[in-house]
């Protein structure tokens, strides 16, 4: 884009300069003059609908919207006439007028820019009849509200929800100044195809749609913002936290209309409030059988003399240690010193460490060159694909924004998408191609597919050993058409992406990768571009620090277990029985819980908010959280208690 | 120089216009020096004499409140209003979006607090508009101090420009709608 040709303008009187393709408006504001506008946002297409932004430019018979006119060498420009002057504080009393915009009992109240307008125009009352309108508020999704009362028709949602999220949700209804916003074919939001990410919320001016978790609790100007980047999935999206008196008034997308930054229902919503019942103090299982509140002293003893207990007794290895890889890499370090130097067992895992162990053992049937993870895609490499395959996951269930990402690609460079899953899956719905193979034959799938696309594209290494058709037809259940026509489709490409996700990583199926890994490199002139959907927000940093790589780990049986849970909310896997026969188990964890139900001491920990620290996503890009609240006084950081009990060893 | 003469009148409004009045603190003093409050809640005299500032509160919900209205507009020379409903219609425009018989209904027979309710109808109490208005919808108005309530100090603003001869806006930093 640099080298389009730059431009020279006056606007009010003043030379500016510009490239050639910008809009008016967007030289004004590269520029530092401020042009006023409501259904403008940066990153959205231009529709110019509520002709704010209108500005004077010689040669023109009208005012005309400085968002979608193009600017052109030697235009003269005026943006702040007494003329456009009055003509926007007419279109705001127009707007005023037209629905019910009553600020006193609104959300958005203080967080308005239809009320910043308002007050920048000094619009104390209305010219204007009120019309009124008896209109409707659609409360049936989850976390957030459409009040058309207050919907100026901006049309941000519509295209926050299309171009960015991709998931076109929000359209217009009707016509005129009869026009609503509508989910699908006018269902109520909760009952539409919306993925509650919350970025039509975000996007919009007013408080036509606004948050149930959010409202009335705060506005911007009372609390504080922290950046910081979300721990939840292993994507690592940007985000910025309202704080008042240390408690979370909402959670934005740092850069909404950009990458990571729209967010999705954990990340947004649920992150902000929920009802478990947080730990606040250390609790010793009595000898009636009840978690009893006890001071830290006590507990640490408790928990430092049975370390020793069994390790006297059965040894080091009778002790296994079980960590979530939400926690930061710093707390997964010192836990990894802890149970491995200072208690001595080699046992230790993190909740998802059975799907590392399968992709690494994939990759290293695939190719014998000793690589590692390193030989996965960025995530934006699904925006230059040209075909995205997407193997035993539901992204826009476990991690939506990469699911966004497929879907944009899809809606705005057409890109073709095959969804291949044993499991039901309504991401398929989505998709060009749906295969769903019997349970457990994808590998088969897979190996037909390898032979299909090294036909077409006469690639092949001697190394590869395909499925004929006919045999995978038989093992997978799937018609030949449909697997010719993903073949087809896959050869067609140049630059295909294979996604693959938790149907994938909890198959304990190395092959299965490895049949990935080939299929990929077959398909991919350039070479691979294989993406994996970690379960957790420092799966990757977890694994990477050895947490995962003990070889064996589902056949131990520990006599005690040291389970570093936290926020987690883990609750499959085999470390789950595991932990459930150990003896004696301590768990360090924020939340009462099924784990916390039969442990035999617990210690509170910090909640993501309480936490700093370094965060792997999961195309190992490293992140940083920030603390964004205070713990109450009775919770210590994960380090600090791992330390103290190293110490008392 | 005399004492300026005031008027007020409070329509349809909840006092919360008036309560941000008396809350100018020791301005009131001075106010009470530079004006002479005829008809008032704090004086009680029912008539509106000829005044120079008119002031409302409230919007416009019934035909007695419309016959107010336009009685202290002829009987005044500068009109100005306080609070939101007055300015636009306010708390008291949430009704609008229902027809008058239903606000009627809820409020005389559907109301959880009310036993063999029955709208009133006689000839001698107000009757309801079918919409609430705001005030310069029925009379023109000169000085609008929006705010659910206004804060003293945008009042105090206002009333101080207007003693100096000036017809105030307040300015973009004063303004709240809530």
């Amino acid at each position: 884009m640099s080298d389009r040709k730059e431009i020279t303008l006056t606007v009010n009187g003043n030379q500016v300069k510009g490239k050639e393709g910008d809009t008016v408006l967007q030289l004004c504001r590269a520029n530092n003059i401020y042009v006023p506008t409501l259904c403008f946002m940066e990153g959205l297409s231009n529709v110019g609908a509520c002709r704010l932004c209108v500005v004077e430019i010689d040669g023109e018979r009208r005012i005309n919207p400085s968002c979608t006119y193009p600017a052109r060498d030697g235009l003269v420009v005026r943006t702040h006439t007494p003329n456009l002057e009055k003509y926007r504080r007419l279109i705001l009393e127009l707007m005023f007028t037209e629905r019910n915009h009553f600020c006193f009992f609104c959300a958005a109240s203080g967080d308005c820019e239809l009320q910043a307008q308002a007050y920048r125009y000094q619009m104390d009352h209305a010219r204007y009849p009120y019309t009124f309108p008896a209109l409707p508020t659609d409360t049936l999704n989850d976390f957030m509200v459409i009040d058309h009362n207050r919907c100026i028709l901006c049309g941000r949602c519509v295209r926050v929800c299309g171009e960015v999220v991709g998931n076109h949700t929000l359209d217009f209804s009707r016509r005129g100044w009869r026009t609503l916003i509508a989910a699908d074919l006018n269902q109520p939001l909760g009952e539409s195809s919306c993925i509650s990410c919350g970025a039509c919320l975000q996007a919009c001016p007013t408080g036509a749609i606004f948050s149930k978790v959010s409202a009335y609790r705060g506005r911007t100007s009372e609390g504080k913002v922290i950046h910081s980047i979300c721990s939840l999935c292993g994507i690592g999206c940007e985000i910025d936290v309202l704080v008042k008196d240390n408690n979370i008034v909402r959670i934005d997308g740092a850069n909404l209309a950009g990458l990571k930054g729209q967010l999705c229902l954990m990340g947004r919503f649920q992150q902000v409030y929920n009802e478990n019942q947080r730990i606040i103090t250390p609790l010793i299982r009595n000898k009636k059988g009840d978690l009893e509140p006890a001071s830290w002293e006590d507990a640490m003893k408790l928990i430092t003399g049975k370390i020793k207990d069994y390790k006297a007794y059965y040894g080091a290895s009778s002790i296994a240690g079980f960590a979530s890889s939400l926690c930061p890499s710093e707390t997964l370090e010192a836990f990894v010193k802890f149970m491995r130097n200072t208690i001595g067992t080699s046992f230790i895992d993190t909740f998802d460490g059975s799907g590392y162990r399968a992709v690494i053992q994939g990759i290293s049937t695939f190719s014998k060159n000793g690589k590692g993870l390193e030989i996965e895609s960025p995530l934006e490499s699904i925006m230059d694909a040209d075909c995205v395959m997407v193997v035993g996951s539901n992204p826009l269930e476990t991690h939506p924004v990469a699911g966004s990402y497929i879907l944009r690609a899809k809606t705005q460079k057409k890109v073709n998408v095959i969804v291949v899953d044993s499991r039901p899956n309504t991401f398929g719905f989505r998709s060009d191609i749906y295969l769903r193979p019997d349970n457990g034959s994808e590998a088969a799938l897979l190996g037909a597919l390898e032979g299909l696309v090294a036909k077409k594209t006469k690639s092949t290494e001697k190394s590869m050993r395909f499925i004929s058709l006919g045999r995978a037809v038989e093992k997978t259940g799937l018609d030949k058409d449909a697997i010719q026509k993903a073949a087809a489709m896959l050869s067609r490409a140049k630059n295909p992406v294979i996604v693959y996700g938790d149907g994938v990583l909890s198959a304990n199926n190395p092959k299965l990768i490895a049949r990935l890994l080939d299929l990929a490199k077959l398909a991919n002139h350039d070479g691979l571009k294989v993406i994996s959907l970690k379960p957790r927000g420092n799966s990757r940093g977890a694994w990477e620090l050895g947490l995962a790589n003990q070889d064996g780990m589902a056949k131990i049986k520990p006599k005690m277990a040291y389970v570093l849970f936290s926020d987690d909310t883990f609750e499959t896997g085999d470390w789950v029985d595991q932990v459930g026969q150990a003896e004696f188990l301590v768990a360090q964890a924020s939340y009462r819980s099924q784990l916390t139900d039969c442990a035999d001491v617990v210690l509170p920990s910090p909640i993501w908010a309480e936490r700093k620290g370094k965060y792997v996503s999961l195309d190992g890009k490293v992140g940083h959280s920030q603390k964004v609240l205070e713990p109450s006084s009775g919770i210590k950081d994960d380090v600090e208690i791992i330390t103290k009990l190293a110490k008392g060893i | 120089m005399g004492k300026v003469k005031l008027a007020t009148s409070w329509l349809d409004a909840c006092a919360g216009c008036e309560m941000s009045l008396l809350d100018v603190d020791e301005f009131v003093i001075d106010l009470a020096q530079a004006v002479e409050f005829t008809r008032s809640p704090i004086t009680d005299i029912k008539e509106f004499p000829e005044v120079d500032v008119g002031l409302i509160t409230g919007a416009i919900g019934m035909n007695e409140q419309e016959e107010e209205a336009k009685e202290l507009r002829a009987k005044c020379k500068i009109l100005i209003v306080l609070g939101d409903c007055a300015c636009f219609g306010g708390i008291c425009a949430m009704r609008n979006a229902f027809p008058k018989e239903a606000v009627l209904r809820r409020a005389y027979i559907e109301c959880e607090s009310v036993k063999d309710g029955k709208i009133p109808s006689s000839p001698e109490i107000p009757v309801l508009l079918e919409k609430a208005l705001p005030v310069n919808a029925v009379v023109k108005v000169d000085c609008f101090v929006p705010g659910c309530p206004p804060r003293a100090k945008d009042i105090k603003y206002a009333l101080s420009e207007l003693l100096q001869g000036r017809i105030p806006v307040l300015p973009s930093d004063m303004m709240r709608f809530d």
